[in-house]
């Protein structure tokens, strides 16, 4: 004997005298998992497009830079304009040692990561020393040297073409098949990214980098090694980025200083985060797709749309200071809503 | 002994903010710290609590040399302050505030992080805040901002707790509501206080012992009483001619 029966937020089901419930309270539809049902459906839907699954890729790569951006500017208080730097280390490591060993990606990886952690480690410093405004200067510039480097050192970057014949990611033979397989890996990328960053936000660790993001001095008087907490967190989240480079540069193949370093990229990393929702960890998803198919609309346009791209998103940031996730999103006090700015101090 | 101050002084540039204090605090006793605006008895407390670092002189607590320690080793030693303009983390709900305090105060090991919750609970709970847990700390009005310090302060489990005037703002009930409250405190969690404050009649009530800074100097240490007529401390609180007559 089989019964529905409809509750105020649940629709139950008997089967003789067993119950099944299914909670449809409005919320449950924003599970996480349902999202990532979807995610995971889009390679499927848009098989047949290679130019769509790219934007799918892509949009999945800028999820994977904005959502440890999104800790690091929580966790250090500190406002970082320079993201990409590490996209290049992690890339250009990848590409030199593929293009002159001839190493295959999962080679590459553990040096990128290396890499990653020396120079992550070499720049944390800087967390501790610089104040808010100084830190975000410091940034800024930092990868416009880097891109100055590649110019210079041209015989090893090749600064104006870039490297190329970097090992692709996957190589099943087909070329479709090979699109399919990197927008799944992407997304898998993804998802180990908003596992680690998730768990680390709701356990002891983000509620010190909520501490630090919201007054660090306090922080410290109330017994934090803010310290230490500020350069851990830099560190691994750099090392994060850096992994993010190297997955971009075995999946385009090549790798140019030229496409990422200069501000341009910066500008979108940034304002996947704000768009996203002020530096939450869902919304740098909602933020990278966002971001990515309104670039791809402004296409048809022609060339107005370099100039169109950043004015509608910076009016975006004026109408939508919470930003998109922030909407759909009601204040639920328990969870951590971080204001991100940059500081005097 | 619990706190010794000996010969500190700080000077900012050609000021001289604190000027050679030397101090005692015995283990339990309730210090109240009073002097006019601007005598430095706001810096004695961050050079104690390790926000500044004494330009000269010793900060000893508990036996142990805390002369420019970084702050959060100076509070894991065991000493808790609350700030005369309340500053909480403002994103942070109530109780999250406090497990902040809970989990990097005094080193406790295996405190995971539901325990922490626990214990601020139960912090929240003595200051009269449960009801408020859940509430961002922006949200919260002075006296609860003020009871929340006081209960983050409870939460490193200090030995000594230095309050920084409870009663600025405050009408008439809610000082005599934080009063008690500090009592209670006082009473049940055993504490050395070192006060803070401008109103007078609060010192002489709650304190054993009153000492006087003026211009970063102290000019009078005592009962409270003693102190209250002391012609030099009159002199620093009301002027020359008041206090000759």
């Amino acid at each position: 004997m089989v019964r529905f029966e409809h509750k105020r937020a649940e629709l139950v089901i008997w089967l003789g005298d067993l119950k099944l419930g299914w909670s449809i309270e409005p919320r449950y539809w924003r599970n996480p998992l349902l999202g990532m049902a979807l995610l995971a459906m889009l390679p499927l839907a848009f098989s047949g497009r290679p130019d769509f699954l790219t934007l799918i890729t892509t949009a999945n790569a800028f999820a994977c830079i904005a959502m440890p951006l999104a800790w690091q500017m929580t966790g250090t208080g500190r406002l970082n304009f320079g993201p990409q730097l590490f996209v290049g280390i992690g890339g250009y490591t990848a590409a030199l040692i593929s293009v002159h060993w001839g190493w295959g990606p999962w080679a590459t990886l553990p040096m990128a990561v290396l890499v990653g952690l020396f120079f992550a480690a070499l720049f944390s410093p800087l967390t501790t020393l610089a104040k808010g405004l100084y830190f975000s200067l410091i940034t800024l510039v930092l990868p416009l040297i880097f891109l100055e480097l590649t110019y210079y050192f041209t015989g090893i970057f090749k600064g104006e073409t870039g490297l190329f014949g970097i090992a692709p990611l996957v190589n099943l033979g087909r070329i479709k098949t090979n699109y399919i397989v990197s927008a799944y890996m992407s997304l898998v990328l993804l998802m180990v990214f908003l596992f680690v960053v998730f768990r680390i936000m709701q356990s002891r660790y983000g509620l010190y980098a909520a501490a630090i993001n919201d007054d660090e001095e306090i922080a410290e008087v109330m017994g934090l090694n803010i310290n230490v907490w500020k350069v851990i967190c830099f560190t691994i989240t750099s090392v994060m980025i850096a992994v993010t480079g190297w997955f971009m540069a075995h999946y385009f193949g090549t790798f140019a200083g030229v496409t990422f370093l200069p501000l341009p990229f910066m500008l979108k990393i940034l304002l996947v985060v704000m768009i996203g929702g002020r530096g939450g960890i869902y919304g740098a998803i909602y933020g990278a797709y966002f971001v990515v198919i309104l670039e791809k609309l402004l296409t048809v346009i022609g060339p107005t749309s370099h100039f169109l791209f950043p004015l509608i998103l910076l009016i975006l940031l004026f109408v939508l200071p919470e930003g998109i996730y922030g909407m759909i999103r009601r204040h639920r006090y328990r969870e951590y809503y971080p204001t991100i700015r940059v500081r005097r101090r | 002994m619990l706190l010794e101050l000996k010969n500190v002084s700080k000077s900012f540039g050609g000021l001289k903010a604190v000027a050679d204090v030397s101090l005692s605090v015995e283990k339990g006793e309730i210090v109240g710290l009073i002097g006019p605006n601007g005598a430095g008895k706001t810096t004695l407390m961050n050079l104690v609590c390790g926000v500044y670092r004494p330009s000269e002189g010793q900060v000893l607590f508990d036996g142990l040399d805390v002369t420019g320690l970084r702050p959060h080793r100076i509070c894991r030693a065991g000493i808790s302050r609350t700030f005369q303009i309340p500053r909480p983390f403002p994103d942070l709900t109530a109780l999250l505030n406090v497990a902040v305090a809970v989990l990097c105060g005094k080193p406790r090991p295996r405190m995971g992080f539901g325990d922490a919750l626990l214990d601020a609970s139960h912090c929240l709970e003595f200051v009269g805040l449960f009801g408020k847990r859940n509430i961002l700390a922006r949200d919260l009005t002075l006296f609860e901002l003020r009871a929340l310090e006081l209960a983050r302060a409870l939460a490193t489990t200090p030995k000594l707790i230095m309050i920084d005037e409870v009663m600025a703002g405050l009408n008439p009930g809610e000082s005599s509501r934080a009063v008690r409250l500090i009592r209670k405190i006082i009473e049940e969690y055993h504490v050395t206080v070192v006060w803070i404050e401008h109103v007078m009649k609060i010192i002489m009530e709650a304190t054993d012992r009153a000492v006087v800074l003026h211009y970063g100097e102290v000019i009078g240490s005592g009962r409270p009483a003693e102190v209250a007529n002391d012609p030099k401390v009159i002199e620093a609180y009301l002027g020359e001619k008041i206090a000759q007559g």
